[in-house]
Parts: C-alpha cells; structure tokens; sequence
C-alpha cells in the first residue's frame, strides 16, 4: 500500500514559514475579556525555548536540516518530551499552521529512521507491536478481560468475525489492556446492550490501530497494523455486512480520521464504511430519540477536551494552486469534525448534570500530558501534567472531570492520585450508562 | 568561526554564527556555578537549546549563546550577575525573542537570562491604577488580569506572549499612545539589578517599598535603564500605570490620495486630543498580509488609511468627539485635501484595534506572504517630517522590490510619533534577507538625516546613530555605561559604542 507521509525535507520550505513570533507560546483569545493562560505542557515543565511550542520545535527541525544540530541524547530527548498535542497549532496564524504536528512527528520519524531512537522506554511500544499488536505487551487474549462481567451475565458480546454485524466496536488497545480504563468498553458495550444495538467486536483478532507508533515516529510498525486494519474493514464490510465502526478511543478515532487517509487507497478500502467516535454515534441516537435519560445524576462536573477528538481533527483550508491567496497559503480551518460541543450537549442532556467549564477548553484545551509518547516514555511528567489540569479542573467547583479518552481516563487519574485530589475522571460513557434504563423501548 | 553556508536548491541559506569559543574547562566550571545558583534543570549549554535562542525574526545574523539560563527570583539573578561580572561573560536577558531588531541575539556570546519563569504580577492596585509586574509577565496575562477590574494597558502591535516590561523599557509602543504617550511614559517605578549584582530601585519604589505610584518628582533615574536595550542592568520589578477602560468604542477611517493630505488631516485632528491611537497606514500596510515581493497599488485605491480610535463614558462624550473629528474632516476638504471618510479593510483593522490580538500578533497581516522574516526603519521622527521621508522611503523599498508598508502614528498630541516601515522578506533565503537589510538601512539613513530616530534598534541601526551623533552625547553614553557595567558584560555590542 502507497503512504504519502512526508519527511522532514519534504517539508523544509513549510517550516520556513514559521517567524519565530511567539504567538504559539500562549492559549490567547481576545474576548472581550480577553483570557489567557500557558498552553504547553513542555514549554510548562522544562522551561526553554525549544521545549516550548512549535517555535522552538520548528527552531530544532531547522537546525537539523541545517546540519548546525546534529543527533545526540539530548537533542533526541527534547523532541520526544513533546505531547504532539496541538496546543500550539490553534494560536498560531501563519502558513505552517496545517503542518505542525507533521513537522514535530517528521522529526521523530528521521530519528527512528536514521536508527537513534525513539528513547528507550518507548522502544518498547515497537518490540511490543511487533511481537502482540498492541502497545501494553499484553497476550492477546488478555485482550478480552473486559468483556468477563457480559459473559457472567450471559450476555457475551458478539466477535464480528464469527457472526455478521453492520457495527463493529473498536475498543483500542488502552480500553482493552489498561485496567483501570477498562470501565470504557464495559460501559460503552452496556450502553449499547440496553439499545438493543446489532453490534460486535473483533476480539482477540483486534490489532492496535497504529497511533502509538505513529506519533513516535515509527512509521513503519504503524503501515504495518494500519494496512492490515484497513484489509479487515473492506473484508468485514463485504463479507459481514459491516457499516459503521465504533470507537471510543480518540487517539484510534484520530488514527482512522487523519492518520490512515494518507494511504493512497483509503477511499477504496474504506467505501461504504463510516467512522465514528462512541459520543457522536451516542448523540446521533439521542437526537433521534433512540437515546432517552430518564434517571438523574445530580454531579457537578468539568469536561476535558481530548487533542485526538478535539483540536487534531481540524481540518486546514489550504490555498493549493495559489487561487484564493497565494500558493501554499493557509486560508482559514473547519472545526466541524472536533468534538467540542458534541460531548457537552449529551452532558447536559443527562438530568442532574451541573457541567463547568474549565478556563482552557475546545481548541485551547490543555493536554492532560499523556499523548504523543509521554505516558511511556516520561511517566513522571505526565502525571504531574495531568495534575495541573485536574487543579484547573478542581477550580470550577465540579467535583468530577468527564471525557471521551481512555488515555486521558488513565493519565488524569494518575494525575489526580498524584496530586491528593478527589477528583476522578470519568469517560462519558460511564455517566450515560448509569443513567440509561436497563431496558430501551 | 565564520557563518557556515550550505548551499541548497538554488538559495543559500546562512547558518548559526558561533561566537569565540569558551575553553570546556571554563564552560564546564561555569555551567556548574550556574546550576548551584538557579537549580540543575534551569542552566544548560546544551547546542539544540542554544541554537532556539540564537535567531529572531529580524535580518540579523543568528548567533550562539554559550549559555542559557532560566531565573525564577530576584536573588538569582543577582547571583548570576555576580558570576558573570567576576567572569566577564555577557549576559543578554530575554523574555519572549519577539522584537524585530535581533536585540536578544547575543553579539559576542555569554549567556542569555531567560526571564520567562519570571512572570508574576507581583501588585495590582485597580484604585490607584496601577500594577507591579515581573519581567516575564506578557501582554496576554496582563490583559486577562486587568480586564478582571475593567482596565487596560497600551497593547503593542505584539503576540500576546510578548513581554510588558521588554517592550516598555525599550520604548515599545501601545494603542493608546495618542492619549497616554509611549509605554515607556507609563512606567512608575523600578527595581533593577546592576551588572555587578547590587539591587536598585528607582522612582517611589526607592523612598517606601510598597509605593510604586510615581517616577516623579525625584531625579528621573529610570532612564538609566530605558531605551539602553538591556546594556545597563536587569529590571526585575516594574511599576506600570494602568487605566480604565471606558466603554463606548468609535473608531473614526479616512482615506486620501497622498501622504500630505493624510499629514495634513493627523496634524489637524491630533490638535484636539481626542483620540487613544491616531495612526495611518500605506495601502501596502493596509493590506492582509504585506504584499511579497511588491506590487502596485490599484489606480483606483487611496494611498492612505487612517484610523482614529477614540473610546468615551458617555454617548454625549462620544456626540462631542465625533463633532470634533467632522469638524476636521470639513476643514481638510475645504483646504481643498483628497481626505474622504472611508470604509478601513475590515481584518486589517480589528487586528489593528482588538489587541492584544493574535491576528496581528503572529505577524499574520506582515509578513505571512513572505515567509519566515520581518524588520523595519522604526522611528521617533517629527511629524512635520513623515511625508518627505516617506516619499524617500516609497522609492527605496520598490527600488529593492519591498512594498512601502509604512505606518505613521501621532504621540500624545506632540507633532511627532512613529514613522516605520514594516519589511517582510523570506527568511530562507540569504539574498532576500540582504536585500531587505540593505533597503531597511538605507531608509534609515533617510530618516536619521531629517531628524527621526530609530527605536529598538539593530546593531546596524546604532552604527549609523552614533556616527551623526554629538561627541558629548557619546562621551556621556559612554561613561554612564562604564559606571553602571564596568566589565561589558550587559548585553555588549548592541549601542554600537
């Protein structure tokens, strides 16, 4: 399969748009009032330019492509402590907007191509792929833990691959194998237990969708799963009758939407098959009235945007041909596809919720601290990033942040723990199963 | 070591410039010292960190630091000053890199002082109006305070993470300084540490330690430390004033055919005082983003912009502005003036009048079209003056194939304000940089020999100054810098001296 996955030289005369102005540096909106407030998780914890936003990681790409930086420990290190989150990209006004992530992700790509990394914990992920398709060196039956308590309660869950269904539930691999997060298949598969919905999952069968990889720069461990994932779509889709995958995981929704699109054949593999993250497709139903609360929740709750649903699903108006503005100009972003309001309407559609904003949400929301490789590769700050933003959370009032994230679920409950808070987070699943009648006429 | 060339598709790209090389032995020792005083995760001579510190925005050449050091309290940067002055390392302090006169780009090396962790509003006094801030503090942060009490600063044409203190203390510009002058003209009170590590303070701060309220009426020693481009200590508490923010916007936009009628019309109205920011703007500033390279302006479109801000309490406040303006623009067109009230492209001016803003902030509407650079002639010139230069200045930029983006802002009703050119080129390409060096030097010459002055300037900016400059003017540069940094260390090179 054809990938047009650009290098880093491939996108040196991008990078030259950046003019080191600094408006990366802040989360900044005009208002009024105007509300501002530090926006990267590196720039927060270590400090110097370089670490911090896409100035200083541009200030890197620049210098490697140079030939003035050449690799070593350090250097190596500074562009992995980055959480690819995006927080940058939504201040920034300029040309290379559209590409910063790309450029950062470039630059771990390089790495690993020119075989000096990524750093040593997050070899791991790789040797783990290769050996189990996932990321969490987890046996691949291990894979199925969650689904115990529908087995105890006879109801299994069907494997999508033994009988025909048009949804097949992509868990991911975080909900699978990371125990705590575990809640979010169970209460996502409850959910739609009560709807009575015609739904399987791949089972053991089920390989990691590629992000891990991909936002360490392996390029080639990610081909490898995303290719063999997209032969199974198209062979459940002609064979199974399958429509729509399901997922509830963003950094797999983010994989599926951004990431396997740049495989030349993704409109042919992909024909006929719709994805969509779990809120979404929840709230779809719920504004067709399958989906009814009748119960209460009486919580006070904050929510937290996730990167991979949120931000990184923007899409770039770019002037291609020079048309509109000039060739290779950014002309403005479509945030249709983020899921910022979509979460928050079911949210407050669940009687009893009393939601509070935090002061960073939607495009300026501050990473919990876990993407990108740093929950592997830096446990610590991750961690200590997600207390941060479980403080900010705290400072509503809400007693519980809500999100649609496994990674998130697990690092900001770290994060939490870490900082003696009471505050948990909770997948928004987890909310609506509590609220749904066992029975859905 | 010279600057490394690598030639690649056609273009030359010039690389990072070392300064001498420090011995290992010595930078090793050094670093260490550092460590002890500031913590072992804020000093680092790490290249990849040294090389994101070593270029701006500017034509000037990037070069390295052999140090960076990131400082959180008052008593380390006295530590370190002590350092580098027993070492003779240059130190060159730094808040966010975002002036466009490579001012934080270290000349001969040394060290630069990372003031971002620095940030705290140390007192905010919404009766008195006023505020206390660190150096690290921006605009962003200050306005998100202030808004809370409903008041306001001047916000430069600057990224919202751009410093209050840097651009105050450098002569930085708000959008009020038709009102309330230069944001330097704000500043109430000082706490600085001296090159050789001793902590002053100047203005009320200096007399009781809680009054930040006034420069004034002691000897103004503030200036020892303005407009000195970080060459003369380290301020690392500010006294600002603040004000409120009232709550009737008007913005009044007029357009004309030529750079005398618009000066005309700005004399005229700037008599009156009525306005927070009286500025106009070329059709090439105007423009979202600046043109690169140039092109002509349509026949049929005016030359000149002009947006009047004024801000009132009161409807009738704003009726009586509003009479003042018409009555101006009566006057001018009797004079027989091409000034006609007009309709200001509409992104270019909510950037120019929602600052902080990230529109303007990020450059977006200078140099996105370019790519990558952007530098300027910014001056101080008489008023008197801006339309002979900027007729000098129109044939030099198109000459170099540059649009004329020239903007001209009144300063407090005193005939004289800012005259500058703003310059975007493609900062990958080494001739395109030089070229707009070239042209942006020249115009400079042009308005130092009217009498203008350039703010923020480059190195090569001061080269020029100091050759026109009186032999006392120099004498006594010279002398205060020598008292205040007996060892050179403060940011060395930059006064051209």
């Amino acid at each position: 399969m054809k990938w047009n996955i650009p290098n880093l030289k491939e996108l040196e005369d991008i990078l030259w748009r950046c003019t080191a102005c600094g408006t990366c540096k802040e989360a900044y909106e005009y208002g009024p009032p105007s509300v501002s407030s530090p926006i990267c998780p590196a720039g927060e914890e270590f400090g110097f330019e370089g670490f911090l936003s896409s100035r200083g990681k541009i200030a890197f790409a620049r210098g490697i492509l140079s030939g003035d930086l050449g690799w070593n420990e350090a250097l190596i290190d500074a562009i992995y402590k980055c959480n690819v989150c995006g927080g940058c990209q939504s201040q920034c006004e300029l040309d290379h907007k559209p590409f910063i992530p790309e450029i950062i992700e470039a630059m771990r790509r390089k790495i690993v191509a020119d075989g000096v990394g990524p750093m040593p914990k997050q070899k791991v992920i790789a040797q783990s792929l290769n050996s189990y398709d996932n990321p969490y060196q987890g046996p691949r039956r291990v894979r199925l833990d969650w689904t115990r308590p529908f087995k105890k309660q006879g109801k299994p869950i069907k494997n999508i691959l033994e009988e025909p269904a048009p949804i097949l539930y992509y868990v991911g691999c975080t909900g699978g194998y990371n125990v705590p997060v575990r809640v979010v298949p169970q209460a996502t598969a409850s959910i739609f237990n009560k709807l009575g919905l015609d739904f399987g999952i791949l089972g053991e069968s089920e390989i990691c969708c590629g992000s891990t990889a991909m936002r360490l720069g392996d390029v080639g461990a990610f081909q490898r799963v995303a290719e063999s994932n997209l032969e199974l779509f198209r062979k459940l889709h002609d064979e199974k009758g399958l429509k729509t995958i399901v997922t509830s995981c963003a950094g797999c929704y983010r994989a599926f939407m951004k990431d396997y699109p740049m495989a030349e054949e993704y409109d042919r593999m992909m024909e006929g098959i719709r994805v969509i993250h779990t809120s979404q497709f929840l709230y779809d139903l719920y504004m067709s009235g399958q989906l009814k609360f009748t119960e209460s929740l009486p919580w006070k709750v904050t929510y937290h945007d996730p990167c991979h649903a949120g931000r990184h699903l923007t899409k770039f108006i770019i002037d291609k041909d020079g048309t509109q503005l000039w060739a290779g100009a950014y002309v403005k972003l479509d945030d249709k596809d983020c899921l910022y309001d979509i979460p928050r309407q079911l949210l407050k559609a669940i009687p009893g919720i009393d939601l509070r904003e935090m002061r960073r949400i939607k495009a300026n929301s501050y990473c919990c601290g876990g993407g990108g490789g740093v929950m592997t590769g830096y446990n610590d700050w991750a961690a200590r990033n997600a207390g941060i933003r479980i403080q900010e959370g705290m400072e509503t009032g809400a007693d519980q942040m809500v999100s649609i994230c496994p990674f998130c679920h697990y690092n900001l409950n770290q994060g939490s723990q870490g900082i003696g808070s009471k505050m948990k987070l909770y997948d928004l699943t987890e909310l609506i199963d509590k609220v749904l009648p066992e029975k859905v006429s | 070591m010279k600057a490394k060339k690598i030639e690649k598709k056609g273009k030359t790209v010039k690389a990072v410039k070392a300064a001498k090389a420090v011995k290992a032995d010595k930078k090793e020792r050094i670093l260490k010292e550092l460590k002890s005083i500031v913590g072992e995760k804020n000093a680092t001579t790490d290249q990849h960190i040294l090389y994101a510190y070593s270029y701006d925005m500017s034509f000037v050449t990037p070069k390295l630091p052999d140090y960076v050091v990131i400082v959180h309290t008052v008593e380390e940067v006295q530590k370190i000053l002590k350092v580098a002055n027993k070492e003779k390392i240059p130190v060159v302090p730094y808040t966010s890199g975002t002036n466009i006169g490579g001012l934080c780009i270290p000349e001969r090396g040394g060290m630069i002082l990372d003031f971002k962790k620095m940030n705290k509003i140390v007192k905010l006094d919404p009766e008195a109006l006023y505020a206390v801030i660190e150096p690290g503090v921006s605009h962003g942060q200050l306005a998100d305070a202030l808004y809370k009490y409903n008041l306001r600063f001047g916000w430069p044409v600057g990224p919202p993470s751009a410093s209050v203190a840097s651009c105050a203390i450098c002569h930085g510009i708000g959008h009020m300084n038709a009102r309330y002058g230069l944001n330097s003209q704000e500043i109430t009170s000082m706490e600085v540490v001296l090159p050789t590590g001793e902590l002053v303070r100047v203005g009320s701060c200096a007399i009781n330690p809680d009054a930040w309220h006034s420069c004034l009426p002691m000897p103004q020693m503030d200036g020892l430390f303005k407009g000195w481009l970080g060459s003369t200590g380290i301020v690392t508490k500010l006294g600002i004033a603040v004000h409120h923010i009232p709550p009737i916007l008007k913005i009044f936009t007029v357009s004309c055919d030529n750079v005398d009628d618009m000066y005309s019309y700005m004399l005229n109205l700037s008599n009156y005082e009525i306005c927070d920011d009286l500025t106009a703007v070329s059709w090439w500033l105007s423009q979202v983003p600046i043109p690169y390279p140039y092109k002509p302006k349509p026949d049929d479109a005016p030359e000149w912009f002009s947006y009047a801000t004024t801000f009132s309490f009161t409807e009738k406040e704003k009726e009586a502005r509003t009479e003042v303006w018409e009555k101006v623009v009566d006057e001018e067109k009797k004079k027989g003036t091409s000034i006609q009230v007009t309709h200001y492209p509409e992104e270019a001016l909510k950037a120019r009048t929602q600052l902080p803003s990230q529109i303007v902030g990020s450059t977006k509407n200078y140099c996105k079209m370019a790519g990558g650079g952007i530098s300027w002639p910014g001056t101080f010139t008489p008023a008197n003056r801006w339309a002979p230069i900027y007729k000098e200045w129109r044939k030099i930029m198109i000459g170099h194939n540059l649009s004329p983006a020239v903007r001209m802002s009144m300063y407090r009703g005193v005939h004289y304000g800012m005259l500058r050119a703003m310059t975007p080129f493609n900062k990958q390409s080494a001739k395109e940089t030089e070229n707009a060096r070239q042209a942006i030097v020249e115009c400079l010459k042009v308005d130092l020999d009217n009498g203008g002055m350039p703010y923020k300037p480059p190195v090569d900016f001061s080269t020029e100054i100091n050759k026109r400059a009186h032999p006392g003017y120099l004498m006594l540069m010279r002398r205060l810098k020598k008292f205040l940094d007996p060892n050179d260390i403060m940011n060395p090179g930059k006064l051209g001296i």
